[in-house]
């Protein structure tokens, strides 16, 4: 019933989109890139949850439309569950992948050797740029997770954070 | 994760074991050197493991490396008994023209070549009782499409710096024979 699609068709058109909107869009404004992508995001997982919950009856609370975003949802997307799901039970909820599917290909370069002493800057700007890169990267699927859940009925805004590669962490928070 | 799909088979089986006494010299690595040049002769990658003489400064060895093979290829065409046509020795060869060659080895190394079809040309130095290596050398191809041509930060035509794929290439140097 469903089609399939080489993966990496997909991986080429994500680093595609991230670049164009970040370098020929909108160059001088990444904060506006940043949503354009997240928007796109959204409206993928808007149609996507619709699909995945046909059969489904309705939630009876946040947890369990969270639970679902971490098992059935977050399975057929990227073939595995999130592992680790946290929450302060006031409406903000961590949702970590430890080996994120979008994430295992990217790799910051080692420091370069610099003959200069006074030669940190190229290798912090270096930095720097991979991880703004990396970042533009994970909001498309922020996007995805807010799409799915206000499609649910749950408004909320979602961020990430990658402080060890290839795990990433996403924090959903919801609005009361 | 299915990363290797075609030629998942070639990976799994290593070449035959090495008879004994050949490693020796190479702890660890069991390769010397490796280079990876595009097609317009950039070259991406420069890995050495065991290299105890250098003759050349890195651009000039570099240079040498790309027109040494790139006269080879040539002259292999040329020469080649079987094929039909001949054009001029001069001519620039295409990357699936005329025969290919794979290895030539001398009485203290063997270099391997591999060219694939976008012009990325493969050159691992290894020590002379290495089997061939063509497998090898696709592998290392299919490590180069993951890690690097699927990698967002990476620039094509620029010397490849991901930790990923050095981090790979070199556990997969140590398995070979």
């Amino acid at each position: 019933m469903g089609r399939e699609v080489a993966e990496s068709c997909l991986d080429g058109v994500m680093i595609e989109m991230v670049s164009a909107y970040c370098t020929r869009f909108y160059a001088t404004k990444p904060e506006l890139a940043a949503r354009r992508i997240e928007a796109i995001g959204y409206q993928v997982g808007h149609q996507l949850s619709e699909r995945y919950t046909m059969e489904r009856p309705r939630f009876t609370d946040h947890l369990e439309a969270i639970k679902f975003i971490c098992k059935d949802f977050w399975s057929e997307l990227f073939k595995k569950q999130i592992d680790n799901l946290k929450t302060n039970h006031r409406g903000t909820f961590v949702l970590q992948d430890n080996h994120f599917r979008w994430l295992t290909r990217i790799s910051i370069d080692p420091t370069p050797e610099s003959t200069e002493a006074s030669s940190n800057d190229p290798s912090v700007t270096a930095e720097n740029k991979a991880s703004q890169t990396t970042n533009m990267h994970l909001c498309f699927p922020c996007g995805i997770i807010r799409g799915a859940l206000s499609n649910l009925g749950i408004p909320c805004a979602v961020t990430a954070d990658i402080s060890n590669l290839p795990a990433c962490s996403f924090v959903v928070r919801i609005k009361a | 994760m299915q990363f290797f799909g075609g030629s998942a088979a070639a990976e799994a089986s290593p070449a035959p074991a090495a008879p004994p006494g050949t490693a020796t010299g190479l702890a660890g690595n069991n390769a010397n050197v490796l280079y990876v040049f595009n097609r317009n002769g950039v070259c991406l990658l420069y890995r050495e493991w065991h290299r105890p003489l250098r003759t050349l400064d890195a651009a000039q060895d570099h240079k040498l490396m790309f027109g040494l093979l790139f006269s080879l290829r040539s002259f292999t065409a040329k020469m080649d008994p079987t094929s039909v046509e001949k054009g001029n020795l001069g001519v620039p060869l295409l990357p699936g023209q005329g025969c290919s060659f794979h290895s030539f080895r001398t009485n203290t190394y063997k270099l391997s070549f591999m060219e694939s079809p976008s012009g990325i040309k493969l050159i691992l130095v290894t020590h002379p009782k290495t089997s061939d290596l063509r497998e090898a050398l696709r592998y290392i191809y299919n490590l180069y499409v993951e890690y690097v041509v699927k990698n967002p930060l990476y620039v094509p035509g620029t010397p490849i710096k991901s930790e990923l794929f050095n981090t790979n290439l070199d556990q997969y140097v140590k398995t070979l024979i």
